[in-house]
């Protein structure tokens, strides 16, 4: 028995028609999973107090500030099977991506990017992925990652701001107001802080890993305990400022 | 002439008292009577024998000692009985005070309503005064009493929630998907490790204030995370 159509060389079309398929196969996939994904694109009204909560599962989230007195909402959403339902009361936007997929399973990543009035307020949680916010000068600036992510707080000028993850670095660029509070806190992952050189503010920051850089802005009224707390007043120390890091290095820098 | 008259005149033939008459009677209920004879028999024998040994027994030459000798035997002997049977059977002493007869007169009964009074009114003082100082029940006096409690009892406190949220995780894992188990698997890989490092930390250093305040945030963070994805899992 032969088995000559093993080694006789494939014809012309054939080699074609193969090449063609494996180019098929490298180069349009990314189109169809690009297809099967959803977009979201909403613009909500709003007035200079805004107030946007968001709850994530995972994914990244961007909010920058714009000078347009509304909300504009944008998501790509990875799974089809996924909802994501906003709801607006009065001036108070909230995505809650857990409720609305409750017995779904697992949905993805769901990236959103909302473009909000700077003075607004924003309330960001996640348990995955990184966020970014940047040029907000409202109430609040309150970032959660429940687990893994980094976070960028980028022309920050609110008068509270909490950011808080367990794996990942967590960055603040901006100013303390005069009366606000301020925390940061991470497990594994470094924390820096940029700030201008005049800034005032009272500081208590641990390390247990003793990482605390405090560069220009260290005084020798400060408490150091063994390296691993600090504890002192920067200028009239009217703002409150918060940091802890269990692992990871605390850097305060001028701005 | 009946059996008991007959008796009573035999008493009065051995005394000799008994007149002629009767004694002629009384002959001749004898001679008829074999029981009063009988009885005359008795009684004339016992006053024959000590009329014949008169004399022959004398008194005992102090005879007030001698009575005062056998009097003090019995009172001896009376007293021993009596320990005796208090050491057999002591009453309790609240069977002594249940068994006493409590016979108080009106001053008596006065003054012991005025001593519990006087008690009472003094308890109730002490109670309010303490009462001033620690406040009330309240959720606020809770905390603090709860933030002054030793270090021991807040860590197992807090390890006795971390083991209800790990059981209520484990119950549920099984149904995550296997990127949200390796988020929740890292994530408490790096928990565990500042939980352990404070431990560790406060071990060698137990009055250090800073290792007890990291291990406190350590575990608070560990609870954070185990009800996070508690939450997670019913999604």
């Amino acid at each position: 028995m032969k088995f000559g159509f093993l080694t006789r060389r494939p014809s012309v079309c054939a080699r074609l028609f193969a090449g063609g398929l494996v180019f098929a196969i490298i180069f349009l996939s990314p189109i169809a999973v690009a297809h099967a994904q959803q977009k979201l694109n909403k613009r909500y009204p709003g007035g200079k107090n805004v107030r946007v909560e968001l709850r994530n599962i995972s994914g990244t989230v961007v909010v920058e500030a714009w000078d347009k007195d509304e909300i504009r909402l944008s998501a790509t959403i990875e799974s089809k099977n996924a909802h994501v339902v906003p709801k607006q009361v009065n001036e108070c936007l909230t995505i809650d991506v857990m409720s609305d997929n409750r017995g779904r399973g697992d949905i993805g990543d769901i990236n959103f990017k909302l473009q909000v009035p700077a003075s607004s307020s924003v309330d960001l949680e996640t348990v995955r992925g990184n966020i970014f916010v940047s040029n907000i000068r409202g109430g609040l600036v309150r970032a959660h990652v429940s687990s893994e992510g980094d976070i960028e707080l980028t022309n920050i000028s609110a008068s509270q701001v909490i950011a808080q993850n367990v794996i990942g670095n967590i960055t603040f660029d901006g100013e303390f107001s005069r009366g606000g509070t301020y925390e940061f806190k991470s497990n594994k992952g470094d924390i820096t802080i940029r700030i201008p050189g005049n800034s005032a503010f009272r500081l208590v920051a641990a390390s247990p890993a003793r990482k605390i850089a405090l560069n220009d802005f260290w005084n020798s009224n400060f408490k150091n305990q063994d390296g691993r707390k600090l504890v002192g007043d920067v200028g009239d120390g009217r703002s409150s400022v918060s940091v802890m890091n269990f692992s990871g290095q605390i850097t305060f820098m001028r701005r | 002439m009946n059996c008991e008259t007959c008796q009573e005149l035999i008493h009065d033939l051995v005394d000799g008292r008994i007149t002629q008459n009767d004694e002629s009677i009384l002959n001749t209920h004898l001679n008829e009577c074999l029981d009063c004879t009988s009885v005359r028999q008795d009684l004339a024998t016992i006053v024959g024998f000590a009329r014949t040994r008169r004399g022959e027994y004398e008194a005992p030459p102090n005879e007030q000692a001698l009575w005062l000798r056998i009097r003090n035997v019995i009172e001896a002997e009376q007293v021993g009985q009596t320990v005796v049977s208090q050491n057999e059977r002591r009453p309790s002493f609240l069977g002594r005070l249940m068994g006493h007869s409590w016979e108080l007169s009106l001053p008596q009964l006065t003054a012991a309503t005025a001593a519990i009074v006087l008690l009472v009114s003094l308890a109730t003082v002490v109670g309010l005064r303490r009462w001033g100082t620690t406040g009330p029940f309240t959720p606020a006096n809770v905390v603090q009493a709860s933030a002054s409690t030793n270090v021991n009892d807040r860590f197992i406190a807090k390890q006795q929630a971390i083991s209800y949220w790990n059981q209520r995780i484990e119950q549920n894992k099984a149904r995550w998907s296997p990127r949200m188990r390796e988020t929740f698997e890292i994530s408490l890989q790096v928990v565990d490790q500042a939980v352990s490092k404070s431990m560790d930390d406060l071990k060698q250093r137990p009055d250090d204030d800073f290792s007890e305040q990291m291990l406190d945030a350590a575990m608070e963070e560990k609870i954070a995370l185990l009800q996070k994805f508690d939450k997670m899992s019913n999604f």
